[in-house]
């Protein structure tokens, strides 16, 4: 137990903010910078592909379909490998750890945000898309001004828990050298080399609070949700559907 | 006691709480004989009925069934239920299984009876109720009435000296009820001791020996079915069956 | 870029490090889950009894292996347990592909907490009054489990273990980083090796596309013969 005081006390600072303000910035951190901005270009992307998939078009539902079953069926380390590879090569210059694991995790996320999002479109009541084509507003219309407000509403405890997904898959940057918090114990491990198991319980420590928090509060949100569709539910006396929780990934 | 008593309540009391559902209950079923208990709404019949194979538990006095305390610290509590027949309100049939393997279930896991064995009962006991032909359809594919009776069936697979039906019919679409009734009085006339909570006056015209009348916990009035029909003692027996009289 | 040319895969020794690879990647799905559904059981089973210590303890495991990262999980296993063993235990282990050991134990009991939480979901939903007339019919507590609540829940909750199976399947790709010699391990060899990095990665690609629909596939259709006959 004094072990792991001491490595905090002295690898505290790396491990939360790597080597700033001598250097980059690093640990967990970068884990909270690439997650934030991991799931806010998700977002947008998952609302794309969520129309995608729903829309009647062809030339779009079919794209969309294969994009998400892709990201479902292959694990993310070799999707991580692929961008690795491929966007230095599709932007004709280098790019870093970072940018690579920032778009990786977007496009994953995307996958999972479209099916929360096309859960809860379609678990709004039919009367509300009948009722703003019949005031005279055209599908786009429609979506943006009545059916995403109050289908996010309701996805507001789903995407709570894709975040905690993708604070957990941003530790698959350490396999590209991300510097972010597994990446930094990591390296507290190789330079200390006696106490591999206090360093890893400390990380699984980190992990666990950070993500059992968020999980706590996704929990109490969709209480809350939930009470207020069933109220919904009630005065329309339509069947609602409850919005599909997300398999969370790695 | 009687000597040929089936069950029995001495003094049974019993509270949710504050709320006393049972209130100083003392009365007896002998063997053989049909009992039909019936009351307003919230009067602890279904309760009473639970607490004879200790579905509900009492904080006063003492339950016999055959003579033994149910509650000695000596019996088995399942084998003691596995004597004891119970039909449900909602039949409560065990879905994932066959109309056969639900008759057939607690004969070979609790009395560890054969398969065949289990099997050629099961198929008895479906033509004494009337579904022959689905002794391998699914609960799914029957109709209350139906799944009713194979509940019924269910329950005599284990050979109960005396039966329990909890508003057997309750639940029911009003055509479907006959089946069921029907059922009922056949294992009456068969000399079978039953306690059953039910609605159904006819039923207890028919078949009954007894008539417990229950309002609030109590069992305020009892006496011979067409005592008891045509001249109740009791007022709140009287508006009971004025209240059942106007459907 | 050049063409694609998959004869590349076939040079050498890449042949059987592919072979090898898939072998070591269905071993690991293979061992991991089974012990995950086992585990996965037993937790569910566990929290249904009345000891509060238990429940704590069973609710206290899931969210541990929920909130953690899985490569942390391996990590934590194949860095930090495994040094804290008996000397002795550790050499056997060494002789025998501590890395794939570890790894399975690591991913298993991962998603066994992912299975229970499946399974309770499963065994929430069936009505008190199925429990109610097991127990009538004089019926035992595990008989009751066994016989009524768990045929039941199973088929409720098949879709999300089926989800978490192929997750299962995918995460055995973590292992590469902790040595195993697993597909994701052989694709990463042969690139560096080869500099064919298109042909490898789409086969490897492929490979796990192909596997995850299989494993969706084969629930679906066992979801279908296990469906109750309706009216």
């Amino acid at each position: 137990m004094t072990d792991i005081l001491t490595i905090l006390r002295d690898f505290g600072p790396l491990l939360l903010v790597g080597q700033y303000p001598n250097g980059p910035l690093g640990g967990l951190a970068i884990t909270f910078v690439l997650s934030v901005l991991g799931i806010a270009l998700a977002f947008p992307l998952g609302v794309g592909l969520a129309l995608a998939r729903i829309s009647p078009f062809k030339w779009l539902y079919w794209p969309a379909t294969a994009l998400i079953y892709l990201m479902r069926g292959v694990p993310l380390i070799m999707l991580i490998f692929w961008v690795y590879f491929f966007l230095p090569v599709l932007l004709g210059r280098p790019v870093s750890g970072f940018s690579t694991m920032l778009v990786t995790v977007a496009i994953y996320q995307a996958s999972y945000v479209a099916e929360i999002v096309r859960a809860g479109i379609e678990s709004l009541p039919r009367g509300q898309m009948e009722a703003a084509r019949a005031v005279g507003l055209s599908y786009m219309q429609a979506m943006r001004k009545v059916i995403l407000p109050q289908a996010l509403y309701n996805m507001v405890p789903s995407m709570l828990s894709q975040f905690v997904s993708t604070i957990k898959e941003t530790s698959l940057g350490y396999v590209i050298s991300v510097n972010e918090l597994t990446f930094a114990a990591n390296q507290i491990n190789s330079s200390l080399m006696t106490k591999p198991f206090q360093v890893f319980a400390i990380l699984a420590g980190i992990y666990f609070v950070l993500c059992f928090s968020l999980t706590q509060c996704a929990r109490h949100l969709e209480k809350r949700v939930a009470r207020r569709r069933a109220g919904e539910t009630a005065r329309t006396a339509a069947p609602v559907a409850p919005a599909a929780l997300p398999v969370t990934a790695e | 006691m009687t000597a040929a008593s089936m069950i029995r309540f001495e003094a049974v009391n019993k509270w949710y709480g504050d709320y006393h559902a049972l209130n100083a209950i003392d009365a007896e079923i002998g063997k053989g004989e049909v009992v039909v208990v019936c009351g307003p709404s919230g009067s602890g019949k279904s309760t009473l009925i639970r607490t004879v194979n200790r579905l509900e538990e009492i904080q006063q006095g003492r339950i016999f069934f055959e003579g033994q305390d149910i509650h000695a610290p000596s019996l088995n509590l399942n084998k003691f239920r596995s004597h004891v027949g119970f039909v449900f309100q909602s039949f409560n049939l065990f879905p994932h299984l066959s109309v056969a393997e639900n008759i057939m279930l607690a004969p070979t896991t609790v009395l560890k009876r054969g398969k065949a064995e289990g099997r050629e009962r099961a198929a008895q006991l479906l033509a004494r109720v009337g579904l022959s032909s689905k002794v391998d359809a699914y609960p799914g594919q029957l109709s209350g009435g139906q799944q009713q009776r194979v509940a019924i069936a269910r329950a005599l697979a284990m050979d109960p000296p005396a039966m329990l039906f909890d508003e057997p019919t309750s639940a029911l679409d009003p055509e479907m009820v006959g089946e069921v009734l029907q059922v009922m009085k056949a294992l009456a006339r068969d000399g079978m001791t039953m306690m059953c909570v039910t609605h159904e006056m006819n039923f207890a015209r028919e078949v009954a020996d007894r008539v417990w009348f229950m309002d609030q916990g109590r069992i305020v009035e009892t006496g011979s079915p067409e005592g008891f029909f045509s001249n109740p003692q009791s007022d709140r027996a009287r508006k009971f069956l004025s209240d059942l009289r106007s459907h | 870029m050049n063409r694609v040319d998959f004869s590349v895969l076939l040079q050498g020794d890449y042949p059987a490090m592919i072979a090898g690879g898939l072998v070591r990647m269905l071993e690991l799905t293979l061992l991991a889950w089974v012990l995950a559904m086992v585990l996965g059981t037993l937790l569910a089973l566990a929290r249904m009894t009345t000891s509060r210590l238990l429940r704590a303890l069973v609710a206290a495991w899931v969210e541990y292996h929920q909130n953690v990262p899985m490569l942390v999980q391996i990590f934590l296993w194949y860095f930090g347990i495994a040094t804290l063993l008996p000397a002795d235990m550790q050499f056997w282990i060494n002789r025998h592909s501590g890395e794939f050991i570890l790894a399975t134990i690591a991913i298993a009991l991962a998603m066994s907490a992912y299975v229970s939480e499946d399974l309770r979901g499963g065994i929430r939903s069936i009505p008190a009054s199925q429990l109610e007339a097991a127990r009538a019919l004089g019926m035992g507590y595990l008989q009751t489990f066994r016989l009524v609540v768990l045929p039941q829940a199973f088929r409720i909750a098949l879709p999300t273990l089926v989800n978490h199976t192929v997750l299962l399947f995918k995460g055995t790709a973590l292992a590469m980083t902790i040595g195993v010699a697993e597909l994701t391990y052989a694709t990463r060899e042969i690139e560096s090796r080869s500099f064919q990095t298109v042909e490898i990665y789409l086969f490897t690609t492929i490979v796990y596309m192909a596997l995850s629909l299989l494993i969706m596939a084969g629930g679906s259709m066992l979801g279908r013969r296990l469906a109750l006959p309706g009216r």
